[in-house]
């Protein structure tokens, strides 16, 4: 292609598009990705961004009302760093840690849906939502993971 | 015994392909064709001997073997027998074998040397070669897509190719022995095993990892030839050579990709089937870069230059292989598929820097070779044929790139020390949205740019019909509700390249008519088998359209509805209207199954009883929730069963209309026959008549793929049935009738009625009737003189108990028998009691599934006498 300028001048362009489109879009509609312990400390403006936080699901929290449908469980801090995950002795086990410490901080949720069939104690949830301002989290999509049934436990995805 | 057979045969699999490798490496070295022998028989032996462990762990999981940690992990006594054998790919550990013997068997195939006797004779075929490794090349648009003998070109390339197949395969086999062999034993041997996860008890599910694994393999062969060409410097015919091994990587990725969202959308309950999940990513990212290395190799193959694409592309599908299993087990991306993380990590990223590094280096050591041929440096406009493929291609690089970023986005985000982000959906959808239209724009003005190199005056003589096609498209969609900017946009470019490609067909066809005079039929049969590639390919971009279709309307105005019924209530959606019949429940073998029959009625008219379900896995502690599915030409009517309450009585459901979803389905099929008809040898081979059963049994698997493909789209139940009739749901005309009484006179439900008619169906036997009884008789004491009709019917009762039950409990109203269930399938009961409250008007105004109460029927009633007097 050396010898063609106009070929490469139309392909600089398309990139130049499409890296503008993902920086916009990263801008625009991307999620933090956060822990429990950083959604709860985010300040007034930042909590109107989408936000993905990851925990451990509280079996005993579990609330679900089937007529509206709305779920409403407590997720635990879990390390946000899967190399520090490894170092704790893998997610099973960070999992299993999270819900038995009562310090942990822990973040109330509310997912106005179908309660996922995957939502059950100690599973990892990952969660797409917004802070609301009474302190819960508002879920838009609830991605759920049992590490401890399967050797690779599959999914679930929910999408509200 | 049988695990340390099996892992003894993946040893010996795993020193085989080393052998191979080593002993084709010295024949090429020291010259000598006897070592090079030695090492295709070895080659050859690989895929038996990982066939065998396959086998034999098939064997160890239709016997219960659950000694072996994989069985008992994955199967139960309980399972059927295909799902024992979809078990078998359930895992990791048996998805590797699965895939270091698919290799194997690639690697033998697509090593087969082309005899030299056959080099004498131009154009003819390589009786030796396998089928699909056939030196094949297009001659452009002009005439017919021919064979230029090749033989010569292919057969320096494939010792090397030999070598790194067998590099690629020893990886496998060795990850698999080394990190996750699946004949492991178990600590201690459970008396059943755990079951397959019930998310994949599913048809897709036996086809989806296959046909993955056969594209990811496939990527492999070319991938292989690409290196050998790069290490011979034999940069220019490889392509071709290796087109049909391209097209099987390519239509396996489809078909597993396409299977797989099938699966999701059945399986998964959300009523979606794409959701930019990185697993997900992981299989379409060398789907896109191995569709741009098939339009970049047919440029190459009309030596219009695009070597260095070709190479690059390859690479790139190769590695993104690679990637996509590392970062899927690896933990580096979160996912729905949530594959723990495994050991698997640290190998996949050594595989992939050391392919990244020894390719890259060979393409530096050969760029000199890749410099355009003299008659290529002059500058061609970009809206010519070579523009268009390049932007295409340009595209397709961008695509996957911005598939690959947002796949690691967070990772991206906190290495350059920002917050980390993450990209959901939305970002997905922003990013790739106008690339996808762009490609769709070029998809349509492409073969007319092609076509004509010609004056405006003649493009436009010839692509009226298209611009026709577009306006019409735009139109009939508008018309039809669809009426979005973005929509309106997208429809049109899938109206101006869904004509381009009947306008091709058409003209082409014509072409042939006014030259030879055949049938429209014959001429197109002729121009498939001809120019394989250009008509097929139209088959595949007139598929992509139809997807287009499917993706536009299910992406754009799905429609989402939370409802909650007791028995007997009727809940509109759309155009739809939801009547709750009742809730049942079953035990089947080890789960609980809890569905509702929900009868759905389109503009008052009955379509089908659908069956939304959860199902309760006692020894997995897990409940799965199976939607049901009222496919529709125009839009699927997707029903997901929420809860329930403690009683039953009552049930809330998630409705999800998915606008011309089947047109994705469809459009992937005819996608992938597009591929399979690709797949067509060319011209130059057809005259071998010893190729025909060969030719024959390929394209009767590949039909039998997409026929099981359809199967498990449209051919399963989806938890729906058809009933012969269906009761009259609220506004719709209740069915006329007369009924014989037990007095000898007899009661006629005209049209329309005297007055409100309470038409109510009981039976003596049933307990639920003889306490509604008494209600009905001070309902009708309350009512019967001010207009209101009573007939209770009889159901399947013997007169004398009827009798008797009407003097027991001093039924004051007319009663009959209904014979032969003439009337209870007129009005679609399935139990009783049901009453159906008729308006003045003869329409159903209320019904109930099961007893009402006396302040029901009251309220009701005064609704109606109230509306009767103004």
């Amino acid at each position: 292609m050396r010898a063609k300028p106009n070929f490469i001048i139309a392909g600089l362009l398309i990139l130049a598009a499409v890296f503008y489109l993902m920086v916009s879009s990263t801008q625009e509609t991307a999620h933090y990705f956060l822990t429990v312990e950083e959604v709860l400390t985010l300040d007034e403006t930042a909590s109107q961004r989408p936000v993905t936080v990851s925990g451990a699901v509280l079996g005993e929290s579990i609330t679900y009302d089937s007529a509206l449908p709305r779920v409403t469980f407590t997720i635990v801090q879990v390390p946000g760093d899967p190399q520090e995950v490894e170092a704790q002795g893998g997610l099973a086990q960070v999992l299993h840690t999270a819900v038995q410490n009562p310090a942990a901080p822990r973040l109330t949720v509310v997912y106005d849906d179908i309660r996922p069939e995957l939502l059950q104690h100690e599973a990892q949830a990952i969660i797409r939502g917004h802070q609301g301002a009474d302190g819960r989290f508002y879920a838009d999509e609830v991605l759920l993971k049992c590490p401890s049934r399967y050797e690779e436990a599959l999914p679930e995805q929910t999408e509200g | 015994m049988l695990s340390e057979v099996g892992t003894l045969l993946i040893g010996l699999g795993l020193a085989a392909t080393l052998y191979a490798a080593a002993a084709t490496l010295w024949g090429l070295t020291y010259k000598d064709d006897r070592w090079l022998q030695s090492g295709k028989n070895a080659t050859d032996t690989v895929p038996a001997l990982t066939g065998g462990a396959l086998l034999l762990l098939a064997l160890a999981f239709l016997n219960d073997r659950f000694e072996i940690a994989y069985v008992a992990q994955h199967a139960s006594r309980a399972l059927p027998l295909e799902l024992k054998l979809s078990a078998l790919w359930a895992g990791q550990e048996g998805s590797l074998l699965l895939w270091g013997f698919l290799q194997a068997l690639f690697a033998a195939l697509a090593t087969h040397r082309p005899a030299k006797l056959e080099v004498a004779a131009p154009g003819a075929s390589l009786s030796n070669a396998l089928p699909l490794l056939a030196p094949e090349t297009g001659a452009g648009s002009i005439g017919e897509e021919t064979t230029p003998n090749l033989t010569e070109t292919v057969r320096p390339l494939i010792p090397w190719a030999t070598v790194f197949l067998n590099g690629i395969t020893a990886f496998f086999i060795a990850v698999t022995l080394g990190f996750s062999n699946p004949f492991a034993l178990s600590s201690v041997v459970p008396a059943d095993g755990l079951g397959l996860n019930p998310l994949l008890r599913h048809a897709g599910m036996i086809f989806h990892p296959p046909a993955m694994y056969v594209g990811y393999v496939g990527v492999a062969v070319p991938f292989a030839f690409a290196l050998a060409a790069l290490v011979t410097g034999r940069v220019e015919g490889w392509t071709a050579a290796v087109r049909s091994w391209a097209l099987v990587a390519w239509i396996g990725l489809g078909l597993g990709l396409l299977l797989g969202m099938r699966w999701a959308y059945d399986v998964l309950g959300w009523g979606g089937y794409w959701g930019w999940d990185p697993v997900e990513n992981a299989g379409l990212m060398p789907w896109l870069t191995m569709t741009a290395f098939l339009h970049g190799a047919a440029m190459q193959d009309e030596r219009r230059g695009f070597q260095g694409w070709s190479f690059a592309l390859i690479i790139a599908s190769f590695v993104l292989v690679l990637f996509g299993t590392f970062a899927t087990r690896s933990g580096l991306i979160q996912s729905v598929h949530a594959y723990a993380r495994s050991n698997l990590g640290t190998p996949f990223m050594a595989a992939i820097v050391v392919t990244l590094a020894g390719s890259l280096a060979l393409l530096l050591w050969r760029r000199g070779a890749l410099a355009p041929a003299p008659a290529q440096t002059a500058s061609p406009s970009l809206l010519s044929r070579e523009g268009m493929f390049f932007l295409t291609l340009v595209l397709f690089a961008t695509l996957t790139l911005s598939v690959f970023v947002g796949s690691v986005l967070p990772t991206l985000t906190s290495w350059i020390g920002s917050r980390p982000f993450e990209a959901g959906p939305a970002w997905f959808d922003r990013v790739t949205g106008p690339q996808f239209a762009a490609l769709l724009l070029l998809l349509g003005l492409c073969p007319l740019i092609g076509r004509s190199a010609a004056v405006l005056q003649q493009l436009w003589s010839r692509s009226w019909p298209i611009f026709a096609g577009t306006t019409l498209t735009i139109g009939a969609t508008a018309l039809a509700g669809f009426t979005q900017p973005a929509a309106l946009i997208g429809l049109g470019l899938v109206g101006l390249a869904g004509s381009t490609a009947l306008l091709e067909y058409a003209l082409a066809i014509k072409a042939r008519r006014d030259n030879t005079g055949e049938s429209p039929f014959r001429a197109l049969g002729e121009l498939l088998r001809r120019q394989p590639r250009r008509y097929a390919g139209y088959l595949v971009h007139l598929g992509v359209v139809l997807m287009g279709v499917g993706i536009i309307g299910t992406r754009l105005y799905p429609l989402e509805q939370d409802v909650t019924l007791t028995w007997g209530e009727t809940a509109k959606v759309g155009d739809y209207t939801l009547l709750l019949e009742n809730m049942q429940q079953e035990s089947v073998d080890d789960s609980l199954g809890t569905w509702a029959n929900v009868d759905l009625y389109r503009n008052g008219r009955y379509v089908s009883t659908l069956m939304p379900r959860i199902n309760r896995y006692r020894a997995l502690e897990q409940s799965i929730g199976v939607p049901a599915l009222q496919p529709g030409l125009r839009e699927d009517l997707y029903l997901i069963l929420a809860g329930w309450s403690n009683d039953g009585s009552e049930a809330t459901f998630k409705v999800i209309l998915n606008p011309l979803a089947n047109f994705l389905w469809v459009g992937g099929l005819v996608f992938l026959a597009g591929g399979a008809l690709a797949l067509r040898p060319m011209k130059a081979r057809q005259a071998d008549p010893r190729r025909e059963p060969q030719r024959a049994v390929g394209l009767l698997v590949a039909f039998s793929l997409l026929i099981g493909a359809g199967w498990t789209m449209w051919g399963l139940p989806h938890g729906t049935v058809n009933r012969d009739t269906a009761r009259p749901i609220p506004g719709s005309p209740a069915p006329s009738f007369e009924l014989p009484l037990l007095d000898g006179s007899s009661f006629t439900l005209k049209t329309p009625p005297e007055g409100i008619t309470v038409v109510s169906f009981w039976a003596p036997w049933c307990a639920t009737c003889q306490q509604s009884l008494p209600v009905m008789r001070s309902v009708w004491e309350a009512y019967h003189d001010r207009g209101v009709t009573f007939v209770g019917i009889a159901y399947q009762s013997e007169e004398t108990e009827v009798r008797a039950a009407v003097d027991e409990y001093g039924i004051p109203y007319p009663v009959g028998l209904d014979r032969e269930d003439a009337l209870a399938n007129r009005y679609g009961i399935t139990g009783v009691p049901e009453s159906f409250v008729i308006d003045t008007q003869g329409r159903v105004a209320f019904l109930h599934v099961g007893p009402v109460s006396a302040e029901q029927f009251v309220q009701e009633l005064e609704t109606l006498l109230e509306g009767e007097t103004p």
